[in-house]
Parts: structure tokens; C-alpha cells; sequence
């Protein structure tokens, strides 16, 4: 069931798939669906994106209702509609959780999930499930190593330099307030709150930064 | 005109839409419903609701928890909000205006939306004054709407104990009042001796409970009257 329930995916336009047990990672409500399908896209966060996104969610909770398993589909982060009654138990979930868990990535120095082939440019939605899917092998630590890219170019200082692991997954990798009160600052300027500077400079996935690094070797 | 065979199979489509928390479904079904020209009505209570009732079952069954719970609800309003509209007359026999909301100190909702979809649904009137209310004000605002019925939702036992002075104020201002009280932690003990009218233990009993109490005390209402008249 797993790797049709991937392969269903990955051929409508999923760039990387991944199964995370998730057993004793979830609280209250939605305990008892304790598989997560992580998916994630390589493409730039906008309409299309998300609407990929919503519709890859779609077909994975048709892939598992039809063979009589519950599902929860959590929409990208950028794209929760307010005012629905399940829209309530959002918070009680992380995208990066579920995909660090699956093994698609780890959670960088930038605080994003850092995938080794796309990077930090990876779009996020998950499927909660209670199919017993088999899950695969979570990521334990990071491998940023000693790179500190995103952290000399972060125009705000907002990024510390610690490292995430799964077993301190709660260390304060971003300073929240000044990341966004530098966005805050952008919008003032330029109208949009675009920095995403850390995203650019991340060497994971990007080809010419990948290929460079080699010649230095 | 629709035939039986059309109606029956949209009314099992917009009831399993409900039950299998299927959005897309549900609006689909819905406008099909209106564009075969079937009532309103018939659609929202034969189907959205029934499938709602059956999803209340598999709730108490321990079949479905709370998220399935929430997405029923969901795919119920995605459906109402297409047929809403073209309601006609909706005749439960008894409507009413009813003032909704969870006390002070308490944050959980859920269970209070769920009935509170039910009175809408009904065609009750209803005031939603949320969650966290100042106890003052479903006094105020019962008087403000002269609701038929307050309903008031604790999830704890800390907040839970506000319901009993609301109540107070609410016989001290208004004795026709009627009151239910729900969520986690109240029983029957527990509206025995609060002193309200009326405790439901999931939505669909709740609603069934609010008819019942707007009936009697309307007939009160009337028994009043008709004394008055002589």
C-alpha cells in the first residue's frame, strides 16, 4: 500500500514522499492518527504551489478512504482557511515534525526543513492516517555541519547557530520576534515581506552552490 | 419534476458526503440537489442532517473522534451554505431565538459550535456569543434578544461552577428563561442542582431537548395569555 500510495504521488507532481510513525509525537485529538505522509514540492511558494499542494492532499486521502482508513488533511501552513471547525486542531501539528520524521530532511540552522537534494525550497502538507503504513527511517540529526551561510547573511541577526536534533527538537534555532519584525520592516519598504534570504543561500539543492563546493572539494 | 429513484440517491449522496467528512461532495451533491429541483429542505434534513445524526452515533460508538467529528461538520456546512439560500419555509413546528455561548474562563468551543450548527440548521435565531463570556453577559444579552433559551458550555470543572450563577441572574431577571447546560464535566446531577432545564450530552440531544422546552414554555406563554384575555 505504501509504495502505490507513493508512486500515486510522486507521478501527479509530488517532488519527495515520506512515511513518519508518529506514534507518541501527538497530542489531544489526533493521537489516534499516528502515520503521517509527509509531501513535499520543490517549487516557490505561491498559488500554483499551494493549489498542487491542496490537490496532492486530495488524492492521498481518496488513496486511503477508499481502502477504509481515517485521514486528516493539514493544509499548508500558507493556505489554512480560518473559520472552519477542523481549522481548530491545526495548531496541535508541525509540517517540519512530520517531515523530519519521515526522513525527508532535517530542521536547519535556519529553522526551515533542509532536504538533501532540494534544500530549504520544499513546500509542506501532510496527511494524517491511522493506515498502518510503513514508516520510514526518521531523520536524527542535522547535517548542516559547520556552515553558518544563512546565519552570517540573515539581515537580522535572527538566526543563533544551534543545531537541531530529534532529541532537543525545542532549541531556539530563530529568533522568532526579529526575523519578523525584519519582514514587518520590508513590507513597510517594499510593500511585500519577502526576505528569504536564508532560503537563497542555503547550499543543499542548489546546483551551482552543489557543483562549486565540489570543485573547492 | 425530480423522480423518487433521482431524490433518493442525491439524499444517500449528501448524507454519505456528510458521514465520510467528503467537502467537495457535499457542495456537489448540493447543487445537484438544486439544479434537479429538489427542496431545500429535503436536502439539508433528509440528507446533511441525517448524515450528521448517523455521524453523532458513530461519535458515542468511539468510531469516529473528534477530528472526524469536526470535518462532518465541515462538509455539513459546506453543503448548507449552497442550500441555505433557497430555504423556503423551513417548519420544525417550533422556532425560536436562543443565546449560546462557553463561560468565562473556558476557551473550548468545539462542543458549543457543534450545537450551535444544529440550532442553525433548525432555523433556530442564534445568538453566538462565543467562548470566554463574561457571566454578566448572557444575562444581558437574553434580555437584549428576549431569547427563548440560553445555552451555556463548560469543558471544566473550574469554569463549569459559572454556570450556576449565571443561572441565578438569569431566573432572578427572567424566570420563563429556559436554560441547558452542557460539556464535559456537567451531568444531570450537575443541571439538578444548578438548577437548569435542561442538560444535553451531545448536539443532536441537545437540539432535541431545545424543541421540547420551546414548545412547553411557548404553550406556557399562551396558557398566560389566554388567562389575561378572560
Amino acid at each position: 500500500m505504501k509504495t502505490s500510495l507513493k508512486k500515486e504521488l510522486l507521478d501527479h507532481g509530488a517532488t519527495v514522499v515520506g512515511i513518519a510513525d508518529l506514534r507518541g509525537f501527538l497530542g489531544g485529538e489526533i493521537a489516534h492518527l499516528d502515520r503521517a505522509v509527509s509531501i513535499g514540492v520543490d517549487r516557490r511558494l505561491n498559488e500554483d504551489t499551494l493549489s498542487l499542494l491542496v490537490k496532492l492532499e486530495k488524492r492521498a486521502v481518496r488513496f486511503l478512504k477508499a481502502r477504509g482508513h481515517r485521514t486528516l488533511a493539514i493544509p499548508p501552513d500558507s493556505d489554512r482557511k480560518k473559520g472552519t471547525f477542523i481549522s481548530q486542531l491545526y495548531s496541535l501539528f508541525n509540517h517540519k515534525m512530520a517531515a523530519t520524521s519521515a526522513g525527508l530532511g532535517w530542521i536547519g540552522k535556519n529553522g526551515l526543513l533542509i532536504s538533501i537534494d532540494y534544500g530549504p525550497r520544499l513546500s509542506l502538507a501532510t496527511v494524517l492516517t491511522d493506515a498502518p503504513l510503513r514508516p520510514d527511517l526518521p531523520m536524527e540529526y542535522g547535517l548542516c555541519g559547520g556552515c553558518m551561510l544563512c546565519r552570517e547573511h540573515c539581515p537580522s541577526q535572527a538566526i543563533t547557530g544551534a543545531e537541531w536534533s530529534r532529541a532537543v527538537p525545542f532549541v531556539e534555532l530563530v529568533k522568532l520576534s526579529a526575523c519578523r519584525s525584519h519582514k514587518a520592516t520590508k513590507r513597510a519598504t517594499d510593500g511585500k515581506p519577502n526576505c528569504g534570504l536564508c532560503i537563497n543561500i542555503c547550499p543543499y539543492g542548489r546546483k551551482e552552490a552543489a557543483e562549486s563546493m565540489r570543485v573547492r572539494g | 419534476m425530480v423522480t423518487e429513484e433521482k431524490k433518493t440517491e442525491l439524499l444517500t449522496k449528501l448524507r454519505n458526503a456528510v458521514i465520510q467528512y467528503d467537502e467537495d461532495t457535499a457542495k456537489e451533491a448540493s447543487q445537484e440537489a438544486l439544479d434537479v429541483g429538489m427542496e431545500a429542505n429535503d436536502a439539508i434534513f433528509n440528507g446533511l442532517v441525517s448524515g450528521m445524526v448517523e455521524v453523532g452515533k458513530m461519535f458515542e460508538a468511539q468510531e469516529y473522534f473528534v477530528p472526524e467529528l469536526l470535518m462532518c461538520a465541515d462538509a455539513l456546512y459546506a453543503g448548507l451554505d449552497i442550500l441555505k439560500p433557497h430555504v423556503k419555509q423551513l417548519d420544525l413546528g417550533v422556532k425560536g431565538s436562543v443565546v449560546i455561548g462557553t463561560v468565562e474562563g473556558d476557551v473550548h468551543d468545539i462542543g458549543k459550535n457543534i450545537v450551535k450548527m444544529m440550532f442553525d440548521v433548525a432555523g433556530f435565531t442564534v445568538y453566538d456569543l462565543g467562548r470566554d463570556v463574561p457571566l454578566d453577559k448572557f444575562v444581558a444579552e437574553q434580555l437584549r434578544t428576549d431569547s427563548d433559551l440560553v445555552c451555556l458550555s463548560a469543558m471544566m470543572t473550574t469554569t463549569m461552577t459559572g454556570m450556576k450563577k449565571v443561572i441565578d441572574d438569569l431566573r432572578a431577571k427572567n424566570p420563563h428563561v429556559k436554560i441547558m447546560i452542557g460539556g464535559a464535566p456537567v451531568s444531570q446531577d450537575v443541571a439538578d442542582k444548578y438548577g437548569a432545564d435542561g442538560y444535553a450530552k451531545d448536539a443532536t440531544n441537545a437540539l432535541k431537548d431545545a424543541i421540547n422546552m420551546i414548545e412547553s414554555l411557548k404553550k406556557m406563554k399562551d396558557e398566560v395569555e389566554a388567562k389575561k384575555a378572560k
